[in-house]
């Protein structure tokens, strides 16, 4: 579990960063790359999360 | 004053140090409270940063610097600036009639309902067209232009209601019988083909 909340962790860490990357510029391309790559990182970081906690509580039952 | 981007980056600058937290120290999630910390920092305050962002990307998606970033609205932009009141939408822009940072969402969102969402829609279609596909050639509206978007300012404008032709076909303008642009009133727009035959209007610094 700690291993997932780590993975988790970064991949929303790196989901932040392109979203303060993509908010340095007005155009459509630091828009698209906030909805695709960080939505991807964002999406997956929290799915992961949420996971880690199903399956902690899974291996605890 | 602090602006909403300085708001966001402060947000996104919290967000990082909470997770950082757990991502250096995940085994406090074996207490009560490190479980709460872990849930904050994982989950609701990613989820609002996401969130905020979102809604200040939508909001700088309405500007016209974004709308003209992608190189094959340049000449469009440059129509805003023809010296010639006949150019609707150069008038409009250079009056400020519409909001000149917003001058092509102002004119080219629906205004009904979803009409924003819609609007959006229809940018990210064009993005996909601009970069995967082929780009009308020249560009045309996906459907006729509605006079909805003209009376939405214009109804009730004095200026507007006082004009004899207006009172008299009001009925037909409202239910898009004839068309405010295609009818032979107002019928000068961008027309970006004749861009190297207009002078230009330069603004004061």
């Amino acid at each position: 579990m700690l291993r997932k909340l780590r993975l988790s962790g970064i991949l929303l860490i790196l989901g932040l960063m392109v979203e303060a990357l993509s908010l340095c510029w007005n155009n459509a391309l630091s828009f698209m790359s906030f909805v695709v790559v960080g939505g991807i990182f964002f999406a997956s970081g929290i799915l992961l999360f949420l996971y880690s906690l199903v399956s902690s509580n899974e291996a605890n039952s | 004053m602090i602006g909403p981007q300085t708001l966001v980056f402060l947000l996104i600058g919290a967000s990082i140090l909470l997770i950082l937290v757990v991502v250096i120290r995940p085994s406090i999630t074996a207490s009560r409270e490190g479980k709460i910390i872990a849930f904050l920092a994982l989950f609701i305050v990613p989820l609002v940063a996401a969130g905020i962002g979102a809604s200040e990307h939508m909001e700088r998606s309405e500007q016209t610097q974004f709308c003209l970033s992608c190189h094959i609205m340049e000449p469009y932009g440059r129509s805003l600036y023809v010296d010639d009141p006949a150019y609707i939408p150069a008038a409009h822009f250079q009056n400020h009639r519409i909001p000149p940072d917003k001058a092509c969402y102002t004119c080219h969102t629906d205004y009904a309902m979803f009409g924003t969402i819609h609007a959006k829609l229809e940018g990210l279609h064009h993005v996909y067209v601009d970069w995967f596909g082929t780009p009308m050639n020249p560009i045309r509206l996906y459907q006729p232009y509605n006079n909805r978007e003209c009376l939405h300012c214009h109804s009730g404008a004095r200026s507007f209601e006082d004009s004899p032709t207006h009172t008299a076909m009001m009925g037909d303008l409202k239910s898009n019988k004839i068309s405010c642009t295609t009818s032979g009133c107002h019928d000068t727009f961008h027309n970006v083909n004749q861009l190297g035959h207009v002078k230009f209007w330069k603004p004061t610094e």
